[in-house]
Order: structure tokens, then C-alpha cells, then sequence
């Protein structure tokens, strides 16, 4: 197995309820590793370690190492010198209620390339591909101009699962990505999600045993801020 | 350098903040201005002779205890005529007419407020002021009620507006309490909107006063300017915001001239005490604050 | 018992709408009658002649021309000084002041807002006193009102801006975070587009305090006869101020009549300039959002 994260000693308080209890934990790169447990567990909280975006959160203080192993290099995520931005492009991440901000649906894709200062010229053809990617484009091709809101649930979370990989990410952060959604729109994304294995390391926070068992390499679980 | 590597902070932060320094050392030094300039005066004429004395300067005589009463009188009275006013027109357009009438009223209401002040002082010279004179058949109609009226039409928008918003922020599950217990709708105002809205009432009243003692341009048109003690309401006066624009023409070196920086400095703490006033009101409630522009 | 009340009330309800309707009307009806027979071109160009003047050929000596142009002026400066501040220093207090600042910060401009404008301008013009010491060719001028102007409204455009942005919910913050936007970047990028109609109303309000206020200018270097001017230094004309002004000195019946006709046009110009920042309001928003 290559590792593609690695985690040590992880602990995290919000306020002075602790949320992770000294989490240690690999994950594979280039698969699907389905984090379960009940609610409440610190699941979504455990993932936004990864990508740091707790820090924009009030009240919340963390202590342990998270690592990561890009381009055959291992780097502390949370070093004095890394770049919050740069960590965020490398590290995806898709939120439980679909989250297409209030644009049309096009402005919605072109946002991280236009955030990340990208020549403008390739913006068309990055936006076509990511929507191909995923399963989007037919279904939108004739209404960019349209706000991202006006589709449908499943539509907006493949809309969202797009923009988060117009960037490409080496990893994905998935938080009960499907749980807003009807069965047939969950299927949808379960599918897409197996397609884009190859482009990336998935984490999916999931409370669906079924969808774990369809879609996951691995599994972990996490009861009460602990991992096993 | 490594592409995680942070690069260095952009000086955003640094921008915005020098602008929000610049506007706040300007509000202070309009301030300073005023009490500079107007220190000369302190050193020969004592704030209480100001303050008391009438204004006759060629007896050498420069009080503004007069303006000071016609600036009161006139404001004093157009919050008295506008306030039943608003109050009569939010309960109208909230809870009287018909839907569209409402709205409609609502919209002229809007309308008012975007009308230029010397619009109303230039009509209100033409039209008002020789009313007044043939109504009362005493003086030019130049007068304390003239200026009072037509500040109670600039102000009253305002006041209904900020009326009408504390009315909707009434949560409607109150209202509908008192509507299952068969409430008239005197019953729904008295008992339920009135007490509900009080904070925004207050708010209401407290910045139309702002707005009736900030402005210029109607008591200079059509307050007459007169600088004796007045005595009814159909005397001309002079309020402090016209004694500045008045006296500008005159040398800047006399003592005349530096008493419009003791109006100034007035002007300013007047409407510091009602700001205070309505942050301290907002503080002390948890509805959402106003608009506190005046 | 309860009737009469009720019955009370709704008189006192119905009176007040009256009589507030009722003065408006009158009021404008008598503006209207007394105004529209003065329009003309006349009015506004003069003896000059229409294209002459708008070519710049001939100086417009009796005509509204240079109070128009002066008037619009006014505007665009005050725009373009005050907008700049008042954006920063909203976009300050609401993305990155401190709890103790913002309040600071926010009581300072609370007061701005209520210092009455008289005061703004004798401050425009006291600055002006004390700079003609150092700097001699500085007299009260078009450049001066307009920096006072700018003074003026600057707590308007502050406080729609820092409200807009306050408004805005958690989760585009977080959304852009997560997409890897620093703290400037989602400003500009998420932040402000989904501000703009807000920070827009008060642009609007700023056009037209800017537009009508007549004590500010009047005490820092509007004059009733300068024709168009020349440089930011000059002394100019404005419509306000010429409407005041006939008020009080008007020799005849004609240029009574002259006043009631720029009164209409002033009431004319703040509209065109509503409708016209609201139309700009809607574009802008639909540009930043949704097209290509």
C-alpha cells in the first residue's frame, strides 16, 4: 500500500469539549476510504483537519501531526511555511448540503481557476472538461449562464464535486456527500466517484453501510473521537 | 521557492485600514477645526456671555442664546406635528388600507425622502409663507410655524419608514396570538405593535430630530432669519445652521464671524448626544439596528 | 366602548395619510404648474443657442448650462473620492477589523453621519482658510466642495458596504476557503459580487445627497455666476444653489419663473440619477454573477 496521508497523534477541542481523541491513522492513496460511525463522532470535524479549514471556524484548537505525501515528498501540513491556498487546491473537499454558490453555473466552475490567477483563455475548456468528468455537461451545456441554484440536488452536488476537481486535486474530502440526496441521485454520484479513483485519494464520511460496502476500498471506523 | 510555500501577505488589509484612518481622523478633526478656530472668541467673550447674551454686534453684543431658542422652537415643533403624522401614516400603510394602497403609499413615502431640501424651502417661500401671512394676517409668514411645517413634511418620511420597519420586525406568531383571541385591530396596535415597535418608535424619533436640527436650507428660506428673542410662533428666527450660512459673507476677522464656530461646535455635540442616544437605545435592545443616518 | 376607539383610530389612521398625500400632492402640483411653462431651451442654453454651447463654441452667460454641468460635476467627483474610502473602510470593519476597533470605528462614523451638513462645510471651508495660508492659489473651489461632498456621504457608502458584506451568510465563506481563496481573494472574488446590489443602494443615496445638499457648497466656493469652469480650482455653479439663491434675490417675474423651472430640473436630475444607478445596479450584478 502507498500512503498517501499520514496521521499522528490527533487531538481536537472545540471550546473545551474535546471533538478527536489522539487519532493515528494511514490512508491509501489512489482508493476510496469510507470513514462510518455514529454522529456526533467528530467525523466531518476529523476531515477538516486535512485540509485545515477548521481554522476558519471560531474556538476550535488542535494538537498532533498530519502529513502528506505528495510528489514523492513528505510534508507537514501544518509547518510554519506552507501556504493555506495551496493546501486547499491540493486538498478538495465537498460538503454534506450541496453548495453552489449564488452565480451562474459556469461562474461557480471558473471561480478557483479565476481565484488561483489562471490565464483566462483556457477557462471554456477547463469548465467543459470538469462538467464531462462530471456527467454534467449534456445536461447543462445550454444553460451556464443559469444560476447554479436552479438545479436539482444531485445536479448541484455533481456541480460541486466538479468545481472541487477543476483544480485537480491529489485528494478528495468527501462529507456524507450523498446524504442530502434522494437513491437515485446518490447512485449518480457513488458512480462518478468511482471514476475519478484513479485522479484521486478519496475520504468519504458515510453513514450508509450499503454505499460503504459499493463504493469503498477501505473503511474505518470512528466511535466517540477515536479511530479504529 | 517550493509552490506550498506561503507567499507573502498582500498588503489588502493595510489598504482598507488606512481608509478607515482617514475618515475617522477627519470626523475628529471637523471637531478640532471648530474648537481652534472658535478659541479666540472664548479668550475675549466668556462662554456664558455666548451663551446668554443677545445678538446686537453693533452694540458689541454677541450672544446666540436667541438662535439657540429658534433652532429649539423650530425643531421642537416639527417633530411635533410630524410625529402624529408618521405615526397616523405607519399604522395606515401597515395595518389599514388595502393591500395596494398600501404599497402604493409606501412607495410615495420613498419617494419623499429623495426630494432635494431646497426644493421644499423654495416651494415652501412661494407657497406656505404668504398662507401662513394670509391665514394669520400678521408678519411676512416668515415665521417659526413655516420652517416647523415644512420640516415636518422632510422629516416625516424618514420617521415612517423607520416606523414601518420596526412594525414587520414584529414576529407574526404575536400577532396571530391576539387575532385568535378576536383582537380588534385597535387591540393588535395597542397591545402587541406599540409595545413591540417601541425601540424602533424612539429611533424614528431620534432621527428625524437629527435631520430637523441639521438642516439649513428651509429655516434659512422661510424662518426669516430675524435675530431677536422670539415670541410666538409666528416670529421670524434664526436657527444656528442659518446663522452659519448668514454670516459667512461677513469678515473673517471679526468677532461675528468666529461665533459661527461656536454654532458649529454646538451643532456637533447636539447631534453627538442624539447618536450617542440611539446607539445606547440599540445596545440596550435586541432588535437589529437602523439605519442611523440622518 | 371598543368601537369607538377602533372607529378613532382608524379616522386618525386615515386623516394622517390624507394630509401627508394631500401636501405632497399640493406640492407637487404647484412645482409643476409654476415650472413646466419655464422649461424651455432657452432656460437651460440661454441666448447662446443649444449646439453652440454644447460644442463649447460660446460661453453660456444666462442660461442653467454651467449649474447643470456643475451639478453633475459635483457628482462624479464626489464618487470618485469618497468611493474608495468608503469601500475600504466598510470592507475594513466588516472583514477584518477587530471587535474593539469595529466599535470604535463604527461610533466614529455614526457621528460623521450626524453632523449636520452647515458643519461639514464650514469645516471645508475652515481647512480651506488654513491651507490658503501655505498654499496661496487654494481658494474655496469646486475641488473643495467636492472633498467636503465626499465627507458628506462617506458614512453612507461605509455603512451599506460593511453591512452588505456583514449580511452575507457563513457559508460562502467557508465554501471559498475550501476552494483555497485567502482572506483578500474571497473578498473580491465571492464577497464583493454578492455585495454589489447593497453597496450599490448606498452609492445611490451618496448620488443624491451629493446632488442636492446646498449648505455644503455654499459655504466652500459655489457662486451664482462662473459659468463652466475650467479647472478643479475654479468657482462654479450649481443648481441647488441657483434655486436658492432666486429664491431670495429674484428681480422679476421671469426669473421667478427661472427658478421654478431649475427646481424642476434639479427634482428631474436626482431622478434620472436614481433610475440610472438603480438600472447600473442591475447590470453590474448580473455581469459579476452570471455572464462569461
Amino acid at each position: 500500500m502507498k500512503k498517501i496521508i499520514e496521521i499522528k497523534n490527533l487531538s481536537f477541542y472545540y471550546g473545551k469539549q474535546q471533538i478527536l481523541d489522539n487519532i493515528s491513522a494511514e490512508f491509501a492513496a489512489s482508493a476510496i476510504t469510507a470513514i462510518t460511525g455514529p454522529s456526533g463522532s467528530g467525523k466531518s470535524t476529523f476531515l477538516m483537519t486535512i485540509n485545515r479549514l477548521w481554522e476558519e471556524l471560531n474556538g476550535a484548537t488542535m494538537s498532533g501531526r498530519v502529513s502528506l505525501f505528495l510528489d514523492h515528498e513528505k510534508l507537514d501540513i501544518y509547518g510554519r511555511d506552507v501556504s493555506l491556498s495551496w493546501l486547499r487546491r491540493k486538498v478538495g473537499m465537498v460538503f454534506q448540503i450541496p453548495n453552489p454558490l449564488p452565480m451562474s453555473i459556469y461562474r461557480n466552475l471558473a471561480l478557483p481557476l479565476r481565484m488561483a490567477g489562471l490565464p483566462k483563455e483556457n477557462f471554456g475548456q477547463k469548465v467543459e472538461t470538469a462538467l464531462k468528468q462530471a456527467f454534467l455537461w449534456p445536461e447543462v451545456k445550454d444553460r451556464l449562464r443559469d444560476d447554479a441554484r436552479t438545479l436539482s440536488g444531485g445536479q448541484q452536488q455533481r456541480l460541486c464535486i466538479a468545481r472541487a476537481m477543476i483544480l485537480e486535486p491529489a485528494i478528495l474530502l468527501l462529507d456524507e456527500p450523498t446524504s442530502s440526496l434522494d437513491e437515485k441521485a446518490a447512485r449518480e454520484i457513488e458512480s462518478l466517484l468511482l471514476t475519478l479513483k484513479d485522479q484521486c485519494t478519496q475520504l468519504m464520511v458515510s453513514h450508509d453501510q450499503a454505499q460503504v460496502k459499493r463504493v469503498a476500498d477501505e473503511v474505518m471506523e470512528m466511535v466517540a473521537g477515536r479511530m479504529s | 521557492m517550493k509552490s506550498h510555500v506561503k507567499r507573502q501577505a498582500r498588503g489588502s488589509r493595510a489598504l482598507f485600514f488606512s481608509a478607515t484612518v482617514v475618515g475617522g481622523v477627519l470626523t475628529l478633526s471637523i471637531f478640532a477645526f471648530m474648537v481652534i478656530l472658535g478659541l479666540p472668541l472664548f479668550s475675549t467673550h466668556s462662554l456664558t456671555l455666548l451663551l446668554t447674551q443677545k445678538w446686537a454686534p453693533d452694540q458689541g453684543l454677541y450672544g446666540i442664546f436667541s438662535f439657540i431658542c429658534g433652532t429649539c422652537a423650530v425643531v421642537s415643533l416639527s417633530l411635533l406635528v410630524a410625529f402624529p403624522l408618521s405615526l397616523g401614516n405607519a399604522i395606515l400603510i401597515h395595518l389599514i388600507a388595502p393591500r395596494r394602497l398600501a404599497r402604493f403609499l409606501h412607495q410615495v413615502v420613498k419617494m419623499m425622502t429623495g426630494i432635494p431640501t431646497v426644493i421644499y424651502g423654495f416651494v415652501g417661500i412661494f407657497f406656505l409663507v404668504p398662507l401662513v401671512r394670509e391665514w394669520f394676517s400678521r408678519g411676512s409668514g416668515m415665521s417659526i410655524l413655516s420652517a416647523a411645517l415644512l420640516l415636518a413634511l422632510l422629516i416625516s418620511p424618514t420617521m415612517i419608514l423607520v416606523f414601518l420597519e420596526s412594525f414587520a420586525a414584529i414576529p407574526v406568531s404575536h400577532i396571530r396570538a391576539l387575532e385568535a383571541l378576536g383582537g380588534t385591530r385597535r387591540q393588535k396596535l395597542v397591545h402587541v405593535i406599540l409595545p413591540g415597535a417601541r425601540t424602533g418608535i424612539m429611533t424614528g424619533l431620534l432621527l428625524a430630530s437629527g435631520r430637523a436640527l441639521g438642516d439649513t436650507m428651509i429655516a434659512l428660506m422661510v424662518a426669516g432669519n430675524a435675530t431677536a428673542q422670539p415670541e410666538s410662533l409666528l416670529d421670524s428666527v434664526r436657527t444656528l445652521t442659518a446663522h452659519i450660512a448668514l454670516v459667512m459673507a461677513a469678515d473673517f476677522d471679526s468677532i461675528e464671524f468666529k461665533t459661527i464656530f461656536a454654532c458649529g461646535i454646538i451643532l456637533y455635540l447636539w447631534t453627538a448626544i442624539l447618536t450617542l442616544s440611539l446607539r445606547h437605545l440599540h445596545f440596550n435592545s435586541t432588535k437589529p439596528s437602523h439605519d442611523q443616518s440622518f | 366602548m371598543t368601537r369607538v376607539f377602533d372607529f378613532l383610530l382608524y379616522i386618525f389612521a386615515w386623516i394622517s395619510g390624507l394630509i401627508l398625500v394631500g401636501a405632497c400632492g399640493t406640492f407637487m402640483v404647484f412645482l409643476l404648474t409654476q415650472g413646466l411653462p419655464a422649461l424651455s431651451f432657452d432656460l437651460i442654453f440661454g441666448s447662446t443657442g443649444m449646439w453652440d454651447a454644447l460644442l463649447l463654441k460660446r460661453v453660456v452667460s444666462d442660461g442653467l448650462l454651467p449649474a447643470i454641468v456643475g451639478t453633475f460635476l459635483l457628482v462624479f467627483l464626489v464618487l470618485l473620492t469618497a468611493l474608495p474610502f468608503g469601500l475600504g473602510a466598510g470592507i475594513y470593519l466588516a472583514e477584518y477589523a477587530g471587535k474593539r476597533s469595529k466599535s470604535f470605528f463604527s461610533l466614529i462614523f455614526d457621528l460623521l453621519a450626524g453632523v449636520p451638513s452647515i458643519v461639514i462645510g464650514l469645516f471645508g471651508f475652515s481647512l480651506t482658510i488654513f491651507l490658503h495660508k501655505h498654499f496661496t492659489f487654494l481658494t474655496p473651489c469646486l475641488l473643495i466642495s467636492a472633498l467636503a461632498l465626499a465627507l458628506l456621504v462617506l458614512p453612507y457608502l461605509i455603512r451599506s458596504t460593511q453591512m452588505a458584506l456583514e449580511e452575507l451568510p457563513t457559508s460562502l465563506r467557508l465554501t471559498a476557503a475550501a476552494l483555497g481563496a485567502d482572506q483578500a481573494t474571497t473578498i473580491r472574488f465571492v464577497l464583493l459580487p454578492q455585495a454589489a446590489a447593497g453597496i450599490f443602494s448606498g452609492i445611490i443615496l451618496a448620488i443624491g445627497r451629493a446632488a442636492e445638499d446646498t449648505a455644503v457648497i455654499m459655504l466652500t466656493g459655489v457662486v451664482v455666476s462662473a459659468g463652466i469652469p475650467r479647472s478643479l480650482f475654479n468657482s462654479y455653479e450649481a443648481l441647488p444653489f441657483y434655486i436658492y439663491y432666486m429664491a431670495s434675490q429674484f428681480s422679476d417675474q421671469q426669473e421667478l419663473q427661472q427658478g421654478f423651472g431649475a427646481a424642476l430640473i434639479l427634482l428631474a436630475i436626482c431622478g434620472l440619477l436614481f433610475t440610472l444607478a438603480w438600472l447600473i445596479r442591475k447590470k453590474i450584478t448580473a455581469r459579476l454573477l452570471y455572464h462569461h
